[in-house]
């Protein structure tokens, strides 16, 4: 729907894998901060009259 | 189309004099071209108000949501997937249901039509593959299959996949369909040129819900949109809201829909609502060889789960 | 007696060029397969070649999201908790090809929004801010009723002006004294007004009437028993179809109806008000979670009895319906008002 793909992210990470879930978790979030915030399904004010 | 007409009013008498059902839903002619009403029949006298021709595009498994009665339903190829849909979904039981189903040959588009002529449409005739336009100092035969509303042009599933009573012979399905072209088309376009391309699409959606409404899929008794406590989606206008109904309600109907068109039949501002649930519907097809309302013997693909469920997009 | 000028269709062009500098100009556009009303800008001309707008003009006045106050919920701040008043733009604003019936409607509605106790100010203000310029219809719809719905083709009331199509020139009436102010500022003369011009307009008004041949009666629904109506039997299947959707309200000019939300981003936040409509189940649903009007046949049965009994007994001015034909032409399922207001004004208990 115009949301860039590098925003969602799925893994499979077992409760034994807690290094995986660290870097699972800092690779996405790095990847989204280099996305920058997201400009357009982010409701501001209503647009209304 | 008039054998049809027969043959329903034949089948319904039978059902309702013989105390089988309670009522027999069908359409009755429209007060206005190209429209019939869904309507009921409670006695044999009745019968005689129902109707069949290409103007029947609502789907009447709208109708049967969690109904008591025992009913004759008149049932083309989609409804009769939306019927199965509704059973598996629990919101009627098969044998409450007499399926009067009907081989359909395609409804005719009433917005495509008005929309080539400049002053409203009179009378609307049709006679086999003709369609007769008639209004003021005009008058123009058109060929059926030119002005099928979209879903129709594409479908792969005119027969009723599902039924008790038959009005007519089966029609031959319609083969080397390509379903999806549209949707191809939009999945290349990059982020920002879907997201403007989503904003068009919207830009005169009113809110005014009859998509969802004439969609026999949508019957939470509460949708998402009107709850309050807590509110999950804004009610105005605002651009962001009418997206987010549009997205969240294709995505509750991803695996059922069977692309009926009702949605979009009923939409009065134009607008094609089915690119979402279609996009949904070729997800399904390809991930996971699902077509909706197929049978009674499997659960749609998102409400099972199964090893071997693709999950190339888990990283 | 109220002037009729004759404009041809270069001046038309011209005056409406210089209308952009004393009002907002709003008209017909078509966009995809129909038109709605817009604001014009400068220099773009309203697309006349219409039967009518798919929307009514009831958003010229009273948009469908509005908003009436902000406020903050900072605490830091002296003014939180406060609503405050939104300043808005309330200069001349001119509407150009609005059809007679969108016009009587306003009429109807401000039995609603502008009464001696109470006085909606956003609806007011706005509707005060208009000058409505009408365009008659040569070419009713065969689902137009207006001429029995009290109003018409070349209906009057609640317009400053009205134009017809006379071929290669506009025949223009002068109605109100707003009407006159355009007319100057449009540059037009206003001399060249003549009894063949009115005899030509009413001519146009006569044969444009007698291509209206649906109709309604509503000589009884007055001295039926609201009771008795209520609980006539036929509501069942007048509702069968109906799915409840908002189009018919949402379409129709006369329908008032709204719903006063508030939305907060953070600690700031607006009210607004948003077009409601009697035939989604939220409508009448209380806090405790009851909703006294729960089936659809009620939902549906509201909507008739208000617009074709009780409107008719409370403000005695007829019914609340001009006879558009929208909710006929865009329903999904052909309900149609005119075979229900029959099956009322023919009811026997
Ligand atoms: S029917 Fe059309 S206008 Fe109404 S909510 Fe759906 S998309 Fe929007
Ligand atoms: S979403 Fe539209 S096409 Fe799909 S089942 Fe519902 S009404 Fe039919
Ligand atoms: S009468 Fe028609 S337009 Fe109105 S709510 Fe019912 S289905 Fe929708
Ligand atoms: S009730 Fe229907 S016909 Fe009457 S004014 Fe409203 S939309 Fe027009």
């Amino acid at each position: 729907m115009g949301i860039e793909p590098g925003r969602l992210h799925f893994s499979w990470i077992s409760s034994a894998e807690s290094t995986k879930f660290v870097d699972v978790v800092n690779d996405v979030t790095a990847g989204v901060k280099a996305l920058g915030p997201n400009k357009t399904f982010l409701k501001t004010e209503a647009k209304v009259a | 189309m008039l054998a049809y007409i027969e043959k329903i009013k034949e089948i319904s008498r039978r059902l309702l004099q013989e105390g089988n059902v309670d009522m027999v839903i069908g359409f009755r002619r429209g007060t206005v071209p190209m429209m019939n009403e869904p309507c009921f029949v409670k006695t044999p006298e009745d019968v005689d108000n129902l109707v069949w021709d290409s103007n029947c595009g609502i789907n009447l498994a709208n109708y049967l949501t969690n109904r008591q009665e025992k009913i004759g339903i008149v049932a083309k190829g989609c409804d009769s997937r939306n019927i199965v849909t509704h059973i598996i979904e629990n919101k009627i039981k098969r044998d409450q249901l007499v399926i009067i189903g009907v081989p359909c040959k395609g409804m005719i588009d009433r917005h495509k039509i008005q929309a080539m002529f400049e002053t409203e449409i009179e009378h609307v005739t049709e006679l086999d593959d003709k369609i007769t336009i008639k209004g003021v100092g005009f008058e123009k035969t058109l060929e059926k299959k030119d002005v099928l509303q979209d879903n129709c042009a594409l479908c792969i599933h005119r027969n009723p996949v599902i039924h008790d009573e038959l009005v007519g012979d089966l029609v031959d399905e319609q083969k080397n369909i390509d379903r999806y072209k549209d949707i191809r088309n939009i999945e290349t376009l990059s982020p920002e040129e879907k997201w403007r391309y989503f904003d068009n699409l919207l830009s005169a959606c009113i809110r005014c819900y009859a998509c969802r409404n004439a969609c026999p899929l949508c019957y939470c008794p509460t949708c998402f949109v009107d709850e309050s406590r807590p509110q999950w989606v804004g009610k105005s206008i605002d651009p962001i809201d009418i997206r987010t109904f549009h997205f969240l309600r294709a995505y509750h109907c991803a695996g059922r829909c069977t692309d009926c068109g009702s949605c979009e039949r009923a939409c009065p501002m134009g607008i094609k609502v089915r690119l979402f649930t279609k996009k949904l519907e070729k997800d399904c097809l390809e991930l996971f060889d699902w077509e909706a309302g197929m049978t009674l013997e499997k659960r749609p693909p998102l409400d099972t789960y199964r090893p071997d469920d693709p999950d190339d997009f888990i990283k | 007696m109220m002037k009729v000028i004759i404009i041809n269709k270069e001046e038309w062009t011209k005056g409406l060029e210089r209308l952009y500098d004393s009002f907002r100009l709003f008209g017909p556009v078509k966009q995809d397969e129909f038109h709605n009303f817009r604001q014009l800008t400068k220099g773009e001309l309203p697309d006349l070649k219409l039967l009518n707008t798919r929307l009514s003009a009831k958003s010229m006045v009273y948009p469908q999201s509005e908003k009436m106050f902000e406020f903050t919920l900072d605490e830091n701040r002296d003014e939180h908790h406060i609503l405050k008043e939104i300043r808005k733009d309330y200069s001349p604003q001119a509407v150009i090809g609005i059809r007679p019936c969108d016009a009587r409607a306003f009429l109807l509605v401000k039995a609603n929004f502008d009464t001696p106790e109470n006085k909606d100010p956003y609806w007011i203000k706005s509707y005060e801010s208009n000058t409505f310029i009408g365009y008659a219809c040569n070419t009713p719809c065969p689902t137009c009723f207006c001429t029995t719905a009290g109003c018409g083709p070349f209906h009057e009331q609640g317009l400053d002006l009205l134009f017809v199509d006379a071929g290669d020139h506009y025949l223009l009436k002068i109605l109100t004294q707003k009407g006159e102010n355009l007319i100057i500022a449009a540059g037009w003369s206003s001399k060249e007004h003549s009894d063949d011009a009115r005899q030509e307009m009413e001519t146009l008004r006569r044969a444009a009437e007698e291509k209206i041949t649906a109709r309604i009666s509503t000589d009884k629904l007055k001295d039926k028993k609201t009771t008795e109506l209520f609980e006539a039997l036929f509501w069942e299947e007048v509702a069968f179809a109906c799915i409840n959707c908002g189009t018919c309200t949402y379409v129709c000019p006369t329908c008032w109806c709204f719903d006063i939300q508030d939305e907060t981003l953070g600690l700031s936040g607006i009210r607004m008000r948003n077009w409601d409509s009697c035939m989604y189940p939220l409508f009448t649903v209380h806090g405790s979670g009851h909703n006294p009007r729960s089936t659809k046949m009620q939902r549906v049965r509201q909507r008739f009895m208000h617009k074709l009994k009780y409107y008719v007994d409370k403000y005695g001015d007829g019914i609340q319906c001009v006879g558009c034909g929208r909710c006929i032409r865009h329903c999904p399922v052909n309900i149609d008002i005119r075979k229900v207001c029959d099956l009322m004004n023919n009811f026997e208990a």
